[in-house]
């Protein structure tokens, strides 16, 4: 059996395509979280709410961060 | 009473020695029933390293089966041999293949003056009446002596080369001739040992006829070596893998000129004329009317390295620790990458240089999957530079984290040792091979292997800490939003 070359799991030279999606949905997300608790009186507010935005909002913020970092040539 | 124990004495003593003397036979016999029937040695000092080629024409004649031969070297040959490859000829004519034979060192505490013995394995026993041919290519480093030992400027780097008039060997030579190839027909001065000739750029030793075992005839080669003497005298090789598709590799030289030591004042003017015969040498067909002599002999510095980087090469730098080196060219194509570099200032003998060369390589290229599921690097050991000599090498492969039970496939003897790096986003650090070599030539470009275990969930651990960090950022955020930190009595609405 020949060996198998191992490839990166997404090819590289979607890296900065990737990168400036997931870090624009990000924002995105977090631009309606923080107009979320700007405009909801405290009575208002959903705990739920707030924490599923947030945590959609890092897992985009945070891996367009890391395909941000591998555009750029820092290989983690 | 006395005279007893005395003849007791002298019967203990005398199967004591007809022991040795049968185990003296039985060494004698065993090197005395092979013989060279013809030996031819050409060493090429054409370069600042010596190669030495060996054809060993071997003929039993007695002995029932020989399963090896042996190759002998003088303890100062032993000290500075890097590397001794064996092959024997197979086929006659067109058809001629060379097999590569196994090599191993033998203690030999019976050979005289400190010889080292070397064997070689034969594909099959020599039977008795059978001959065989052997070569061997062993390369010496730090062989060629500068004498003068400082030279100024614009003189000529003259060496010396010391070596043997008949081919050290364990067995009765019958034929034997050795060639010294040095790099231009100014040989300053050589040792005669009838029959001696020199014609051109080669001088000959021999042919001599039936000279017993390790017999040894000293010579010194006197002539002129203009070729820069690199030496590395350390390279520290960082080979960083990284599963998202990269390979980083950094490589920080300790280069030396190691030829005649540099001596008076250093002339830009003389360097920058030197650069100038160089240029016109290389690019112009036709030559330039100027003094031979005093052009050959102002390039005993370095004008520029030749670093051969693997295919596909990406990012290159060049830099030492005040910055970045501007003056280096990359040419690629799809064989290879050659990265020509040119040192901050002109280097001569004795002067250093420390530097540091870094690119990243395509994943696929060099990580594999082997059947058993274990990952493996393939890589090629050895230095970038061509003819360069590594005093020193230290190969570092740092693997992913999270990687498990890394073992290295090196066809040389090496050192190895285990230690952990950080890097970026590193929690745990990233478990690091570390493999090290002595006297390290370009011989020594081969493919290793280094094998571990590596689970993918593992690549996960990097974005999940960046997503971890943001979403604390927002935890916090929501907390401070919902703690009222007020002092002030709260305020009753619609009361």
């Amino acid at each position: 059996m020949a060996p198998k070359p191992v490839t990166s799991p997404i090819p590289i030279h979607l890296y900065p395509m990737l990168s400036a999606l997931l870090l624009v949905v990000g924002l995105l997300v977090t631009a309606f979280f923080f107009i979320y608790e700007a405009t909801t009186s405290t009575r208002n507010r959903c705990l739920a709410k707030e924490l599923v935005t947030a945590a959609v909002a890092s897992v985009f913020l945070g891996f367009g961060s890391l395909f941000l970092l591998l555009a750029t040539g820092v290989y983690v | 009473m006395g005279r007893r124990t005395r003849s007791a004495a002298a019967m203990a003593i005398v199967p004591l020695l007809l022991l040795s003397f049968f185990h003296l036979l039985q060494f004698v016999s065993s090197t005395q029933e092979i013989r060279v029937l013809s030996a031819e040695k050409r060493i090429d000092l054409t370069s600042p390293i010596a190669r030495v080629f060996l054809t060993l024409k071997v003929e039993n004649y007695g002995a029932p089966e020989v399963p090896e031969i042996l190759i002998a070297f003088s303890p100062t040959e032993s000290e500075h041999l890097a590397i001794l490859k064996a092959s024997t000829v197979e086929g006659k004519r067109k058809k001629k293949t060379y097999v590569p034979l196994s090599v191993s060192p033998v203690s030999s505490p019976d050979a005289p003056n400190g010889a080292q013995l070397y064997s070689v394995t034969l594909r099959s026993p020599l039977q008795s009446g059978e001959t065989t041919t052997v070569e061997a290519l062993y390369v010496l480093t730090h062989s060629l002596e500068p004498f003068p030992t400082e030279i100024s400027q614009s003189e000529p780097q003259l060496v010396y080369y010391r070596d043997s008039a008949t081919i050290l060997s364990p067995y009765t030579i019958v034929e034997q001739t050795v060639y010294i190839k040095t790099p231009s027909s100014k040989v300053e001065s050589y040792t005669k040992v009838e029959p001696t000739a020199r014609s051109g750029s080669e001088t000959r030793y021999g042919p001599y006829h039936d000279r017993l075992p390790y017999s040894f005839s000293p010579v010194i080669v006197h002539f002129e070596n203009n070729n820069p003497f690199a030496v590395v005298e350390e390279l520290v090789r960082e080979i960083e893998i990284s599963h998202w598709g990269n390979l980083q590799i950094r490589d920080h030289y300790r280069l030396k000129h190691a030829g005649a030591r540099h001596k008076g004042v250093f002339s830009r003017t003389i360097a920058a004329l030197g650069y100038f015969y160089w240029v016109y040498d290389t690019y112009a067909k036709h030559p330039c009317r100027l003094d031979y002599q005093f052009r050959q002999s102002l390039s005993a510095s370095f004008k520029t390295l030749l670093a051969m980087l693997p295919p596909r090469v990406h990012s290159v730098y060049y830099r030492d620790d005040i910055g970045n080196i501007s003056s280096s060219h990359l040419r690629i194509n799809s064989q290879k990458s050659e990265l020509e570099i040119e040192p901050r200032y002109p280097l001569f003998g004795g002067w250093k240089a420390t530097f540091t060369i870094g690119y990243g390589l395509p994943l696929q290229d060099f990580l594999f999957e082997s059947s058993d599921g274990r990952r493996y690097l393939n890589f090629s050991f050895g230095c970038p530079l061509i003819e360069t000599v590594v005093d020193d090498l230290t190969v570092k492969v740092i693997l992913p984290e999270g990687s498990r039970n890394p073992t290295a496939a090196v066809p040389f003897p090496v050192n190895q040792h285990l230690e952990m790096t950080y890097s970026y986003l590193d929690v745990v650090g990233r478990t690091t091979l570390v493999l090290q070599k002595r006297n390290v030539v370009p011989e020594h470009n081969y493919p290793f292997q280094v094998y571990y275990d590596f689970n993918p969930i593992f690549m996960l651990a990097e974005p999940l800490m960046l997503v971890s960090s943001v979403f604390l950022f927002f935890v916090a955020y929501i907390a401070y939003v919902h703690i009222d930190l007020s002092i002030r009595r709260p305020l009753k609405t619609n009361s």
